[in-house]
């Protein structure tokens, strides 16, 4: 599975940096940021989770 | 898809008179009216008479109120809500133009698109989850002023007026970075009962005074971006009077539910780790939003196979979305264990709360604390028990007194 964000559309909610906090941050203007390209299995879940949860739907997986 | 498509709510739309159906009054913040429960069961979203009287719909369904929150052919634009800002904003007292513009921007509630990202963007980096940790010593040293403050006047206090408040309000002043010796007058004036105009000079003053020294507060971070003085005006006014009441009243109705359910307090007693998930149940339970700022359609839309037209007001309903028994189980009941992530108790999309990050800290501070400092904590009276007046314009939830003992 593979991460990749929106910042464009990212509105700062931080759901994404709560949840999965070793999948996103925040940088310092409260955009999210993908801290790796690839999700480990053992996180997929939480990716979606974050995904799903975004205000925004800045956070897209791309299903390997 | 079609089989659900709203024909037979459209008809009712013609015949307003005879199907005119308003806000249930008769619901209390940890529990709904019986009637959002009833329109749930007949459709996604149900019409809905205004307070003015015009004809729209509230959406009662979970996953149908998270699409049109972040769908952008839904306008937050105020034309249909009565008692807009720029209408209501300074009573009997003459407006100048300045504020009435700055009342404009206050709603940043009320304007969508670039307008309305390019201002809010220049505050988000305060609000991240790392900002709000970073705030969680001084959360901390406030909640114990105040749980001290509980031991030298009690037993027996009004927690929303004795603890809640006071804990938010002082949050909120910090983080925003209103000057200490103002602090009192920004509780005395957001807090209790003032005009408008007298909130919009108070705003004016701490700006001037900020202005002489952007710090890195959040009206530090405002005044340093590139807003104009007119729009810090308004962004301020928005942040120096929203979140402020709903974090006191969080922390109030959550403190009710816990001693109205004993078993699942005595779960987060046991084990305290519990609490931070348990947040998000606190916010599904308790919304206090029985229905958010209404949309209006700037289009036809079908979402979730249901039709909106071109002008309908549209009004969601957080507190029957988060009561969805598809996505929350048993959804009246009150469970600390459960995972009530996806509640729209900060609402969702672009508007949804910019401060939720620093409200979870300090609801789970407060709770924590005062649940581990008063072992015996129980519950005298709730005002909230029987239903109160909502907050207006919108459809909100007060707190009210709550008294408890130890």
């Amino acid at each position: 599975m593979k991460i990749s964000v929106t910042q464009d559309a990212c509105v700062g909610a931080g759901q994404c940096a709560l949840v999965a906090p070793e999948l996103f941050d925040q940088d310092d203007e409260g955009i999210v940021i993908a801290l790796r390209p690839e999700v480990p299995e053992a996180q997929e879940d939480l990716a979606r989770k974050a995904a799903s949860l975004c205000p925004a739907r800045a956070i897209q997986l791309i299903e390997s | 898809m079609n089989e659900d498509l709203n024909t037979e709510s459209t008809e009712t739309r013609k015949c307003p008179v005879s199907h005119q159906r308003v806000l249930p009054t008769d619901g209390t913040p940890l529990k709904p009216s019986p009637t959002l429960a009833e329109w749930a069961k007949e459709g996604k979203a149900s019409p809905l008479s205004f307070t003015d009287g015009h004809q729209g719909w509230i959406v009662t369904d979970h996953a149908l109120a998270r699409d049109l929150l972040v769908d952008s052919r839904f306008s937050q634009l105020p034309q249909r809500i009565p008692g807009a800002l720029t209408q209501v904003a300074f009573g009997d007292q003459e407006p100048d133009e300045r504020a009435e513009e700055a009342s404009r921007l206050a709603g940043l509630l009320a304007i969508d698109g670039p307008e309305h990202a390019r201002i809010r963007r220049t505050i988000l980096g305060k609000f991240s989850v790392r900002a709000a940790k970073g705030h969680e010593p001084k959360v901390r040293e406030i909640v114990n002023k105040q749980i001290s403050h509980l031991s030298a006047i009690g037993p027996g206090v009004d927690l929303e007026h004795e603890y809640s408040n006071p804990i938010s309000t002082a949050v909120h002043g910090h983080v925003l970075g209103i000057p200490e010796h103002l602090q009192d007058k920004y509780y005395r004036l957001f807090a209790g009962d003032s005009s408008q105009a007298e909130k919009v000079y108070f705003v004016r003053e701490v700006l001037e005074i900020k202005r002489l020294n952007p710090d890195d507060s959040v009206l530090g971070e405002m005044i340093k971006s590139d807003l104009s003085e007119v729009e810090e005006e308004g962004l301020a006014f928005v942040l120096f009077v929203s979140g402020r009441d709903s974090v006191a009243y969080m922390i109030t109705t959550t403190t009710v539910a816990l001693l109205q359910n004993p078993s699942e307090l005595e779960k987060l007693r046991n084990d305290s780790s519990l609490i931070p998930a348990a947040i998000e149940e606190f916010m599904r339970y308790g919304a206090m939003f029985l229905t958010l700022f209404s949309r209006t359609a700037t289009e036809d839309v079908e979402l979730q196979g249901f039709r909106f037209s071109k002008g309908d007001s549209v009004a969601v309903s957080p507190v029957a979305a988060n009561r969805n028994a598809q996505v929350f189980p048993d959804p009246n009941q009150f469970d600390v264990t459960r995972d009530a992530f996806g509640h729209l108790g900060f609402g969702h999309g672009i508007h949804g709360c910019v401060g939720q990050q620093l409200a979870r800290v300090e609801l789970r501070v407060a709770i924590e604390s005062l649940i581990s400092k008063f072992p015996k904590l129980r519950l005298l009276e709730a005002e909230q028990s029987r239903p109160m007046d909502f907050a207006h314009p919108v459809a909100t939830y007060k707190a009210g007194r709550a008294t408890v003992s130890w």
